[in-house]
């Protein structure tokens, strides 16, 4: 079953980097209102770092934490920026949390997506309503954490999971940024999807369609 | 238009003039008899009769002047554009949400805190519909507290001012109790408080106590409101509803992960202005969400820019039909609820002019393939500076100087994203940096080139990072820092905070680090290379940063070379002020202005936070964006030269060109650094890189003015 899981994360990062190849001149847009516009091209570089590193792994023996730990590493040397150390700290605390287990059932997938929120969360000192990722990431684990909690099915469970990201992403317009370069924006940062926020929404619904 | 043969009432010939004879218009005017009407209206207040006389023609004829004349442009009626602007903005946000009324106070007025501006709005909109015999019901809060130290009533009978929650023990100024007093007093009305808390220990208690006949019989009172006004809170971490204790913190944490993006009334909503439900609900005796919805006229007063989640989302869910702000927050709620109509409005009707058909959407450069921009550069960079630096082992984004790093010296490591060149690579040599690590265009360098540049640097006194304040360096830096340590290596952090202009005064701390970059590098380099130890060099570093004062101004935005397009588009006749190094856009766009002008603004920013006194001495770098040539440098350097020496400030030494740019932008920032002696010195160190060589023996001293 082990096996199962590796390659199902593996191609669940397959799909992150071709989702984010596809939409990282829209991404860079977004990020040009507010930002400095690279966050599509970071992404890409990221992900293109993950499946490269992915590649180079033995899906037949490695753990679904082993392919965790693997992309962290990957996004990280490839990455710098913010973003870099953020989803580092996020896939790295995903794989401490999928150690030991060989399934990705629905307790787990709910573990994976606290994991990578606290761990956004603490490398970046950011809270819910900064205007960033982390308010894709918070609701979606929470989202994640009900529907397991109400017994709900894996198609309802990650339906749920990806409308939570998906009002996230929208309600970061409504914010004003308070982290990162926006912050200086101040007021001007109203009306402006987060970047951050988007491309995590797009990558939670990537693993919504493959896990 | 009315056609009349009047006899001319002066002396000389009637002359034909437009369709009817009128006296010979005195020579000023020109032969336009619009612009001698409107004059006579509008400077010398004469009315239309008056004019008709003066001018030899009728009444009908003196009015339709007036008519063609604002249609004509000749005379254009202007409203101070700060009030236009918070009438445009009421106007829209009553347009949008379907309000009842709504007042917009402007943003010109920073003498007084928001709060007292909103106050006195507030109080306005209110004495405006309380009428005799109204029940008006109040919420707590500190705007609302403001309100009623504000308001002012004329004689009313028989009005009721309720409390619309229980009360609370907090011993702070803007209690239910009191802020429902406040209000009371000011209208002369009876005053009805809830003599019961505002939350209480459980659901039953709250049964209990809304079945006592005192407690009814004030709800009663409530329940009869037709009009209430509240505040709206957000839930952001220095929000008064953390701060006031009102509700314990626990529950709080619970509507927040429940997606509570305001309250009002002690009643929490989402984002859409659903109620969001929570162990408070059963326990809070007050008004209930249903209840004030009922209300014929809901005024809430509230302003600021972290609470424009919580105002959008009780404008959706129509808690309130009248609505009191200020501009910059109603305007950030039309477009955060993505109104773009707003912004054509305030821009003053400017005409727009067509984009000519000659407009490129892609940018020249020098390239092959875009994606390997910096690896080529690094090629390039490597080679003709091999003389000061070298790869540290095979890793290209970690540069370490030759001849720098030595034994029992503290290292400096400095470093950042590319895109600023010569920033960072060529203030690394002896006498300067010993090594720096380098990322993607604008991105932070990841952490494992930083630790191979400890490592090369490190000579056993330990290393210290100086770099700029931005969030991702700071995470990369950091996490390089541990595993530094990790490695034996004592590392010390020195960020640079130089953009005055990024981060008001109190946020120091929360600048970003700019041009000025140059001079703390420089000193820190000087420090290192004399021998002191890691502490000491931390802290006239640290010094350094606190004397380098930095503003910028960008005339267009740089062009990635992945995209070769501009992140986002200046307008054709504007600037923008306090621009960063990545392009961030800057905290405010104007007009382009002649360039000593430019230049006094950026002086009188940092003329406000540096206390030079006469006979001081700095240090001036005028740099470039990237495509603003020396030409315009030294035209700013000029002025700067003047301005300084109007205040007897002397020019120890100065740097005119490209420094720290930011790709192909098109600007310039200037920054001083206020030297005093041991700064001087260290300034005058020997060093040789790439780009800045001071006193070494093969240089020319052409650095030093």
């Amino acid at each position: 079953m082990s096996e199962t899981a590796a390659r199902a994360l593996a191609q669940m990062f397959e799909r992150m980097s071709g989702v984010i190849e596809t939409e990282k001149d829209h991404l860079s847009e977004l990020d040009g209102a507010i930002g400095d516009g690279d966050h599509g091209i970071t992404m890409s570089i990221g992900f293109k770092a993950v499946t490269a590193a992915l590649a180079a792994l033995d899906l037949d023996s490695a753990s679904p934490s082993d392919v965790m730990s693997t992309a962290a590493g990957g996004f990280l040397d490839a990455v710098g920026a913010s973003t870099g150390p953020l989803y580092a700290t996020g896939f790295r605390r995903a794989a401490q949390a999928l150690a030991g287990r060989g399934h990705l059932d629905l307790a787990a997938c709910r573990d994976m997506l606290a994991a990578m929120s606290e761990g956004i969360r603490d490398r970046g000192k950011a809270q819910r309503g900064d205007k960033t990722m982390l308010d894709v990431w918070m609701p979606a684990a929470e989202a994640a954490a009900t529907a397991v909690a109400n017994g709900r099915s894996k198609p309802e469970f990650w339906k749920a999971v990806e409308i939570a990201a998906e009002n996230g992403a929208a309600a970061t317009a409504t914010m004003v940024a308070t982290k990162g370069r926006a912050a200086r924006l101040r007021e001007r940062s109203l009306g402006h999807t987060d970047p951050g926020a988007a491309s995590a929404a797009m990558l939670i619904k990537a693993m919504a369609a493959m896990l | 238009m009315a056609l009349k043969t009047s006899a001319p009432r002066k002396s000389g010939p009637g002359r034909a003039n437009g369709s009817e004879g009128i006296d010979t218009i005195p020579l000023r005017y020109g032969d336009d008899p619009y612009v001698w009407a409107c004059w006579l209206y509008y400077e010398d207040g004469m009315t239309q009769g008056e004019i008709a006389d003066a001018m030899g023609v009728s009444r009908a004829t003196v009015n339709s002047y007036l008519a063609d004349a604002r249609e004509k442009g000749i005379v254009n009626i202007s409203i101070e554009p700060a009030r236009l602007a918070s009438l445009t903005i009421a106007q829209e946000l009553k347009r949008h949400f379907g309000l009842a009324d709504c007042l917009v106070v402007p943003n010109d007025d920073d003498t007084r805190p928001l709060i007292g501006r909103l106050g006195a709005a507030g109080a306005q909109a209110l004495s405006k519909m309380i009428k005799s015999g109204d029940t008006l019901a109040v919420a707590w809060g500190r705007t609302i507290l403001s309100v009623g130290e504000h308001l002012e009533m004329g004689a009313l009978q028989d009005v009721t001012v309720v409390q619309a929650t229980g009360g609370t023990t907090a011993s702070f100024a803007y209690t239910p109790e009191l802020t429902t007093a406040a209000v009371a007093r000011a209208i002369a009305a009876r005053c009805v408080n809830i003599t019961a808390p505002a939350v209480v220990g459980s659901a039953q208690m709250h049964d209990m106590l809304l079945a006592e006949p005192l407690i009814r019989e004030q709800f009663d009172t409530l329940a009869r409101a037709n009009r209430i006004v509240f505040g709206i809170s957000s839930l952001r971490p220095n929000s008064t509803i953390h701060t006031s204790g009102f509700f314990e913190s626990v529950p709080l944490q619970h509507y927040l992960a429940k997606g509570a993006a305001g309250v009002l009334a002690g009643r929490f909503i989402d984002e859409r202005g659903r109620p969001v439900a929570g162990p408070l609900d059963d326990r809070t005796i007050g008004i209930s969400l249903e209840m004030l919805r009922g209300i014929g006229t809901r005024v809430a007063v509230a302003g600021g820019f972290d609470k424009v989640p919580a105002l959008l989302a009780a404008l959706r869910g129509g808690y309130a039909n009248v609505l009191v702000t200020d501009a910059a927050t109603g305007a950030g709620i039309l477009r955060a609820d993505g109104v773009t109509s707003l912004d054509g409005k305030l821009s003053q009707r400017q005409k727009s002019t067509p984009v000519a058909n000659s407009y490129r959407t892609h940018v020249k450069k020098f390239l092959n393939n875009p994606n390997d921009v910096v690896e080529e550069m690094l090629d390039g960079l490597i080679a003709s500076h091999r003389s000061y630096l070298q790869p540290v082992g095979t890793s290209r984004r970690a540069l370490v100087a030759r001849n720098g790093p030595r034994p029992g010296k503290v290292g400096l490591v400095i470093g950042g994203g590319t895109g600023h060149e010569p920033c960072f690579v060529g203030y690394v040599g002896k006498g300067l940096a010993d090594a720096v690590a380098l990322g993607n265009i604008f991105s932070s360098p990841p952490p494992d080139p930083i630790v191979k540049c400890a490592v090369a640097a490190s000579g056993g006194a330990g290393v210290l990072f100086v770099y700029g304040n931005y969030a991702g360096d700071v995470m990369n830096f950091e996490m390089a820092a541990e595993l530094a340590e990790e490695q034996g290596i004592p590392i010390r952090t020195v960020l640079t905070t130089d953009d005055i202009v990024s981060s008001p005064v109190e946020d120091r701390e929360g600048r970003r680090g700019v041009a000025g970059n140059f001079f703390v590098f420089k000193v820190a380099g000087a420090a290192c290379d004399l021998g002191m130890t890691l502490g000491e060099c931390e802290t006239v570093t640290r010094k350094a940063n606190d004397r380098t004062y930095t503003v910028g101004v960008a005339l267009e935005s740089c062009s990635m070379p992945q995209t070769r397009r501009h992140n986002f588009e200046i307008g054709p006749d504007d600037m923008e002020l306090g621009m960063g190094i990545h392009g961030e856009p800057g905290v405010s766009r104007e007009r382009v202005r002649t360039a000593d002008e430019i230049v006094d603004t950026i002086m009188d920013n940092i003329f406000k936070e540096m206390k030079a006194e006469p006979g001081d001495r700095v240090a001036v770098l005028v740099n470039s964006f990237g495509a603003t040539p020396l030409m315009e440098l030294y035209i700013l350097y000029r002025r700067v030269e003047q301005r300084l020496a109007a205040k007897n400030i002397e020019i120890e030494a100065n740097w005119v060109g490209h420094y720290c740019t930011s790709l192909d932008m098109v600007g310039a920032s200037i920054s001083i650094l206020h030297l005093d002696r041991q700064l001087t010195e260290l300034l005058h160190h020997p060093c040789r890189t790439a780009i800045l060589t001071i006193n070494a023996p093969e240089a020319d001293g052409a650095a030093k003015s």
